[in-house]
Parts: C-alpha cells; sequence; structure tokens
C-alpha cells in the first residue's frame, strides 16, 4: 500500500514551486557492512525539466543514492516519492526493473547492453519486459524497428537498428540507451558518468538528445566528476560530502571554485593545481618497444592492427581516444594478459611476447587494469592482502609486519577511505578501490608502468594527486609510463608525447601544445 | 506487502558460536517434533541424543573429521569443490598395506617400527595427493569440473581396493572372511591404558574419556598437526593466500603473475595430502586392517567431512566446534538404532533439521528481513 503525500515547502531545496517537483527524495540513509556509512539523511528534490548536476569526491554517496533511485540498493531509511497527477506518492523501488517501470532508467558508464545482439533485439528485451508500446513477444522486430527509426528521428540520432552491438562505437552504444530512454517514455534519466569522458563533439551530440527529453518534461541527474561539465549542461548543482547534501545550488548562480570548496571543504580545494611536473632528465633508454603488434578481441576480431611505439626511461607516453578502440587490448597484451597474434614486444631489450604475467611484473613492469574488478582487486579480500597478493613475489611466509606498513602509507598518502588495512576491498566505494589499485601499482613500479583509465572514477583532488605521482616517479625514478585514457584533459596533463588510438591504429606522434580539436578529430574521425 | 531483505551492518559479537547453538536447539527441537508426529517419545530420544554429546566414544570421529575438514576447507576456500575425501582416505591406506603386511613385515623381513610408520605415513600422503592431483589436473588444463571427477574418484578408490583384498591383499589368516590380515601390533599407534571403571558415573565417564582418548592418541596428534598447519597456511603463507584470492577472483591472480593452474593443481594436492595422511594414521590407528567391501565399511568421513567444512561456514575456528556437532550427531544416530528408535535414516533426519535451522539462523544472523505494507 503506497501514502499519499502532499510535497511541503521544507523539502524542497530551490526557490521553485512544488508544483514542478517529480520526484523527491526525503531522508535517505543508506550504511554498508564494514561499517561505512553511505548516505545520511538525504533529502533532495528533482523537478520536471531540469538537469541536476550531482557532484561530490570519492565516497560521498553519489553512486549509491543513484542506484536506490533506481532499485539496485534499498534505502536503510526514508522515502521516495514521485508525481501522480497533482500529488506526491510514496513508492517503492524494488529493482531496475521497476524503476524502468516508473519511468526511471539509469546510464552509466559501461553500456549495459548485450554485444551479441543487435540494437533492435537489446531494445526489445527492454520492452517485452516492460510491455510498453504493445510490444508483447521478441517476436514483434517490425514493430520494433518502427519504434526505434520513428524515436531516434525525432531526437536526431542516427543508428542502424539491425548492428550488432559490438560494433558500435562507445558513443553509439551510450546513444542507444539514451534512445531507449527515450523510446521507453523515461520521466527520470540518471547518468552516473555516463558523458564525462566522451571527447566534447560527441558529447554535445548527447547534450542535445538530453535537452530533446527535458524539453518533453523529463529530468535528469547526472554524476560528474567534472565540474566543468556540471557548469555546461545542468540547471542545478547539488554536492554531497561525506553521504551528506551539503549545498544545493542554481548553476547560473555559482562558479567553478565555490562549487569546489563545496565538495572538498576550503583547504583540500587549495590542492587543485593543474602545475604539470616537467621533465628535466634527457629522454632515457628505450624501455618499452613495440613491434607491429597485432591483437583480437574478445570476439576474435582484430582490434590492434599494426602498432608500433617506443617508450623511454623517464617520458610518459599518453594514448587518446574513445574505449573500445583498442587501447585496452593493446595494454593488456603489454603486460601478457592478452594472447598477441603477431609482432613482438621488448621491455628492457628482453622479447616478452610470450613471457607471461610473471615475467613481465618481474622485470618491474607495473598494471593498472581497465577491468577493475576483474583485474585489479580480489573483493572478498582485505586491503593489506590485496597489497601483498601483488607485492610479495618469494618466500614461503608473507611478511605481515612490513606489508602493514606500505599499507599504512598507500592510505595514507592516496586518502583512501577505508575503517582499515583490514577491511574487505568489496565494502570500499568505486573510486576507493580505484585509489587502492592505482596506489599498489604506481608505487610498486620499478621500470615501467601501464595503466588504463588511471583516474577514471577519481575526484578532482584524487586525480590530480594521482597524475602528479605517474609523473613524478617517471621523471625521479626513470619510469617510462604509457597511460591510455578516455579522459583526453587527462592525458594531455600528464604526457609527454601524445598518440591517438582509432579503430586498432596509432595516430601520432603529437604534443601536448597540439590543439586539443585536432586531436579530438583524430578520436572520432 | 513488500518483502525487503537487506544486509546487516553490524553483526552481533560472537555471532559464529551462538547462531550454531541455537540452530543446534532449534534443529534438535525439530527433530523431536517429528519424532512425535510418528508416535515416539520425544523424551528417550532427547535422551539418548543427549548422551551423544557427552559420549567419550566421539573423540575418534571429533579428531577424524577435525583433521579432515580442515583439509577439504583448504580446497573449499579457493573454490574447488573437493567431493573426493573418501576416495583419497583409502586410497592412501594401500601402501600402508604394502608396508606393514608385505614389505615389511615382522615375520620375515623386520624393520625399525617408527621407521615404517613413517613411511606409512609419508606414502599415504603423496598416495592422497595424488588422487586429489587427478582430479585437478582435469580442471586445470581440461577445464572438467572437479565435482564429477573427484566424486567419481571415490569409487574409483572403493574398487581398487576391493579388488586388492579379493587379490592379492586377501590376509591368510583371516578365517574365510574377505579381508587383509591384521597389521602387526608394533606398526599400531594406540596406547592402551586401563582404567577400573568405578566411582559415580562422571568418574566412569573420566575414566572412559582417558582410555579413548590413549587409544586414540595419534588421531589427536594429527588433529592438532593439521589444524596448525591450517592455520598458518591461511594466515602466513603466500601460497595459502594465492587460494584464498582463487576462491574470490582467479583472475585477479592472473593479473598479478600467479598462475592460476598451479594454484589449483597445489591447493588440490595439499588437500588430497592432508587426507591422505589422516587415512594412513587412521588405518595404524582404528582400522588394522582393511575388510571387503570397503564402501559398506566406511564411517562416510569424506562425506561428513564436506558438512563440517559447511558448517563452520569455511571459517578455521569454528572447524572443531562443527566436527563435535557432526561427530556427536552421527552417534546420536547410532544409538538411536541401538535403542531401536528409528533406523539408519535417524541420522540422517537429525542432522538434516539442525542443517535446516543452521541455514536459516546464518542467514539471519547476516541479513535482516523486513516487510513493509
Amino acid at each position: 500500500m503506497s501514502s499519499k503525500v502532499l510535497s511541503t515547502s521544507a523539502n524542497i531545496s530551490s526557490a521553485e514551486s512544488v508544483e514542478n517537483v517529480i520526484l523527491s527524495a526525503r531522508n535517505i540513509s543508506k550504511s554498508f557492512p564494514g561499517p561505512v556509512i553511505a548516505l545520511d539523511r538525504v533529502s533532495l528534490d528533482l523537478y520536471a525539466g531540469e538537469i541536476l548536476a550531482l557532484l561530490g569526491e570519492n565516497g560521498s554517496g553519489k553512486s549509491t543514492f543513484v542506484k536506490i533511485l533506481y532499485g539496485i540498493y534499498t534505502p536503510d531509511h526514508g522515502e521516495i516519492l514521485m508525481k501522480t497527477g497533482r500529488i506526491l506518492e510514496r513508492v517503492t523501488i524494488n529493482s531496475p526493473a521497476d524503476a524502468m517501470s516508473k519511468g526511471i532508467l539509469m546510464v552509466s558508464q559501461v553500456p549495459q547492453l548485450i554485444s551479441k545482439l543487435t540494437v533492435a533485439e537489446n531494445m526489445a528485451l527492454t520492452l517485452t519486459s516492460l510491455r510498453i508500446h504493445g510490444v508483447k513477444s521478441l517476436t514483434s522486430i517490425k514493430k520494433i524497428l518502427k519504434i526505434i527509426s520513428e524515436e531516434s528521428e525525432k531526437i536526431g540520432i542516427k543508428i542502424d537498428p539491425n548492428e550488432k552491438v559490438y560494433n558500435l562505437t562507445y558513443t553509439q552504444k551510450q546513444l542507444v540507451e539514451i534512445l531507449r530512454a527515450m523510446i521507453v517514455n523515461a520521466k527520470i534519466l540518471l547518468l552516473d558518468e555516463a558523458l564525462t569522458y566522451l571527447p566534447l563533439l560527441e558529447r554535445r551530440k548527447l547534450y542535445q538528445a538530453l535537452l530533446k527529453l527535458k524539453e518533453q518534461g523529463g529530468s535528469i541527474v547526472i554524476i560528474t566528476h567534472k565540474i566543468s561539465e556540471a557548469m555546461e549542461i545542468s540547471n542545478r548543482i547539488a554536492v554531497l560530502r561525506a553521504g551528506k547534501i551539503v549545498g544545493v545550488v542554481n548553476t547560473w548562480e555559482t562558479t567553478i571554485d565555490q562549487v569546489r570548496v563545496m565538495m572538498f571543504g576550503e583547504e583540500r580545494s587549495k590542492q587543485i593545481s593543474y602545475v604539470k611536473v616537467q621533465t628535466i632528465n634527457p629522454r632515457g633508454e628505450p624501455r618499452i618497444i613495440i613491434r607491429n603488434l597485432h591483437v583480437e578481441d574478445d570476439y576474435g576480431r582484430e582490434i590492434v592492427r599494426g602498432v608500433n611505439l617506443t617508450i623511454h626511461a623517464g617520458e610518459v607516453v599518453g594514448i587518446a581516444g574513445i574505449s573500445g578502440n583498442g587501447q585496452r587490448e593493446l595494454l593488456e597484451s603489454i603486460v601478457g594478459l592478452r594472447k598477441i597474434k603477431s609482432g613482438d614486444i621488448y621491455v628492457d631489450n628482453v622479447n616478452v611476447k610470450r613471457s607471461g604475467v610473471k615475467n613481465i611484473r618481474e622485470l618491474g613492469v607495473s598494471f593498472i587494469p581497465d577491468r577493475l574488478l576483474e583485474h585489479g582487486i580480489s573483493p572478498e579480500e582485505s586491503i593489506v592482502e590485496n597489497i601483498a597478493a601483488c607485492t610479495v613475489r618469494n618466500g614461503i611466509n608473507i611478511p605481515w609486519g612490513l606489508i602493514e606498513e606500505i599499507s599504512r602509507e598507500l592510505i595514507n598518502s592516496y586518502q583512501i577511505i577505508a575503517p582499515s588495512t583490514k577491511t574487505p576491498v568489496k565494502y570500499l566505494s568505486g573510486g576507493n578501490i580505484l585509489k587502492t589499485i592505482v596506489a599498489r601499482e604506481i608505487e610498486n613500479a620499478k621500470k615501467a608502468l601501464i595503466a588504463c583509465n588511471p583516474t577514471r572514477t577519481l575526484d578532482e583532488v584524487s586525480a590530480i594527486y594521482v597524475r602528479r605521482r605517474i609523473r613524478e616517479k617517471a621523471v625521479n625514478e626513470n619510469l617510462a609510463v604509457l597511460i591510455a585514457s578516455e579522459d583526453l584533459d587527462e592525458v594531455l596533463m600528464v604526457s609527454d608525447i601524445i598518440y591517438v588510438m582509432n579503430t586498432g591504429r596509432l595516430y601520432g606522434p603529437l604534443t601536448p601544445e597540439a590543439p586539443c580539436e585536432d586531436i579530438e578529430k583524430l578520436m572520432v574521425m | 506487502m513488500r518483502f525487503i531483505v537487506l544486509r546487516r551492518k553490524t553483526i552481533p559479537r560472537y555471532h559464529t558460536w551462538i547462531s550454531t547453538a541455537i540452530s543446534l536447539i532449534l534443529g534438535i527441537l525439530v527433530y523431536l517434533f517429528i519424532t512425535i508426529l510418528v508416535g515416539r517419545s520425544p523424551l528417550e530420544v532427547l535422551v539418548n541424543i543427549a548422551r551423544s554429546f557427552i559420549s567419550p566414544s566421539i573423540v575418534k570421529d571429533f579428531f577424524v573429521l577435525i583433521a579432515m575438514g580442515c583439509a577439504l576447507l583448504i580446497s573449499f576456500k579457493a573454490a574447488l569443490w573437493n567431493i573426493g575425501g573418501e576416495g583419497q582416505f583409502y586410497i592412501a591406506t594401500i601402501p600402508g598395506i604394502l608396508l606393514t603386511l608385505f614389505i615389511f613385515n615382522p615375520r620375515h623381513n623386520p624393520a625399525p617400527a617408527p621407521l615404517v610408520i613413517l613411511l606409512v605415513a609419508l606414502t599415504g600422503t603423496i598416495m592422497g595427493a595424488f588422487w586429489a592431483f587427478i582430479a585437478a589436473l582435469f580442471r586445470a588444463y581440461l577445464k572438467i569440473d572437479e565435482v564429477p571427477v573427484t566424486l567419481i574418484l571415490n569409487y574409483v578408490a572403493y574398487y581398487i581396493l576391493n579388488y586388492l583384498i579379493f587379490g592379492p591383499f586377501k590376509g591368510r589368516y583371516v578365517y574365510g572372511y574377505l579381508r587383509t590380515d591384521e597389521i602387526p601390533e608394533i606398526y599400531r599407534l594406540n596406547v592402551r591404558v586401563h582404567l577400573p571403571m568405578r566411582g559415580d558415573p562422571l568418574q566412569v565417564a573420566l575414566q572412559n574419556l582417558t582410555v579413548q582418548l590413549a587409544y586414540y592418541i595419534a588421531l589427536l596428534v594429527l588433529a592438532v598437526l593439521i589444524y596448525v598447519f591450517t592455520w598458518w597456511f591461511f594466515k602466513h603463507c603466500r601460497i595459502g593466500l594465492y587460494t584464498k584470492i582463487h576462491g574470490s577472483n582467479p583472475s585477479y591472480l592472473q593479473a598479478v603473475g600467479v598462475s592460476v593452474n598451479h594454484i589449483i593443481l597445489l591447493t588440490m594436492t595439499i588437500s588430497g595430502a592432508l587426507i591422505g595422511l589422516t587415512g594412513s594414521i587412521y588405518l595404524l590407528s582404528e582400522l588394522g586392517r582393511i575388510p571387503y567391501e570397503i564402501e559398506r565399511q566406511t564411517a562416510g568421513y569424506g562425506y561428513l567431512a564436506i558438512l563440517v567444512s559447511w558448517l563452520s561456514l569455511l571459517d578455521l575456528k569454528m572447524i572443531p566446534f562443527s566436527a563435535y556437532i557432526v561427530s556427536a550427531l552421527r552417534n546420536a544416530g547410532i544409538a538411536l538404532q541401538v535403542a531401536g528408535l528409528g533406523g539408519v535414516e535417524q541420522s540422517l533426519l537429525l542432522i538434516g533439521a539442525i542443517l535446516l535451522t543452521y541455514s536459516i539462523t546464518r542467514f539471519l544472523v547476516e541479513y535482516e528481513v523486513r516487510f513493509e505494507w
């Protein structure tokens, strides 16, 4: 039974009319074992026809909040009200399917599509489960094709509905997700870092689609670590810190610096500096040499096509590119995690083509993987155990005293929020899991660091610290660093030399001073 | 109505002990309820169950189940489901029989007893390890699930033993029975203590316990050694950490440069080796000879140890406790049979009832269930 409650001004965090509230979250609290308090009595209203940016540092509770709205988590306390007619009605959201049936859709950084199916087949799955547009079975494919073509025309998205999803670019996949939201008549769209790392041109295409949804009276919640993105697209900005709302402001009334202070506090926001650690050493000897490398993806298609690359000691080489263009496979093959079809890889003049991960790591190569939960951690084990597994390579006994000390140092220097070194990694937030991996790999690196999106889910302060540490390690310890990142700003900030990876090929070299537009053109050509 | 299941943020202190004790009591109550339904005296049943929990006769099973529960814990922690404890246990007795009755039989080729005992333990360990290693090879290199393989290997072990007892191992001094000869006394590991068995019931019970402990002293030492080894393995040993990680995320092992296949082979081999060691010591301590058909003679330790390991929720601290419960329940089942209160199904029913309540209480310890209207 649901109770009907009239919205009161006490719950409204803006001057806008109560009438416009489309969803109201009241006193939402959520804790996880550990104990980790993710949300502490969070109240937030969402208005029809607005874009709300939800900002906060790692572990502040942003993702937990939208996951509650999407039915992935159940709140410990609090209630969610949704507009039905002219009144706000208390609702329970039991699952993502339940959320979708109420008009709430979420698009995350990783597209939630089945790669082996076509766009239309993916759409059919959603439509049949929701039983909307009269689609009752998967055989109504003609009807689905018609719906897709009508809706995509309305919002100006061009997608071939018969294309297999694995053939789509990352941007196209995200477009399909947004199109799906339109087709199911989503009233509320939750974007969890979904657009953040797309090139500006691609991102703006998606913004157009979002604006259409907004014009139709829909509401959009955007989670992003990039304040500039929030400033560009949103109407209001809500900031979470340590699970509490610290402020909700109209975007046009605030500045980036004010938002930073809200997110990190006065003290920490002063740490934000984009001054690059300069290369002082002359270029060292070639540390990693890649010759005519060809690698296949998980579907047996050639995804890396004849890559040649040399990374010198003391140098940071950045690879820009949209996700899905072969960066991940290239990096995995360098560290021995993926079979090489043909070509050669040398580390310190040793051909490591068939050496395996163990030997490559023993040569002093560290790796920050793209698939963090798969290759980066063991979730059931504690932070200290995860660090030991990667650090201790010889001997029967683990020197726990030493590993404890290392772990504490990493936790302090990288500001990992965790109750203790003994906390199982599964209880950490996504950002803190990434920090644990990044800290371990950067500080373990002896000769080279291979990193894929090393700051992807990190807040601004943490991301700046990580980038600075990477450059310091390269400059001071003569490390050869290869970074592939979807975040062009990161590539520009951290690299000495830049390449662009597109459809498995490397384009470049370019310097960080190269015009941004030129690099973006190479990314999307 | 809405039915919500939430993971508890804080789990009560001593939850493992409390939940086990509660589920034990509830399980026995469920069992009693069923006995009432079939028209038996609940009091009589209860007395028999209670006696089993304080009976000195459970010490043998208790020690064996601690040792084997720990051995299985090692593979289970790696998410390697070694169901082949039975096979590894009994296949390990083959070299023991060969060494004590044929190669170093005191009648024609005497050898120093400690040396022979050591050899029996060593070869038994190797044999158990080898038996588990076969399943590990299938799992690691052919990606064949270890559950059916270890299970099938139990039967292969039974049949090999039966063949040997029927043929080459058939005893000469067995009065027509199909079994091996008795292992010579000098190779046996029992200490026989004779006590008067007089006094009040408590004194008699204590004397009985002393006799049992002395008789199974080798199994006691074995259980302690294997328990300490398992503790060290998970707490301090690098391979132990890899084993745990294999159970959680093998891809991480691969990414840090540890061969997943080697960990599968090592973990299963260690698990089998410890079971093999237990089998060889059990041969010298309890069995003394092997009868035909072996599968009808066994106490099912390989399967009971799975229960012990699961009941502990793969928590080493809980292994002695769950071994105690399982051995007491097994003996309770036998006691109920002897008292004419049911057949062999009594132990199964009792264990089943306790497992049911245990599963429910364990779930409720970790999760909170809410109903919202």
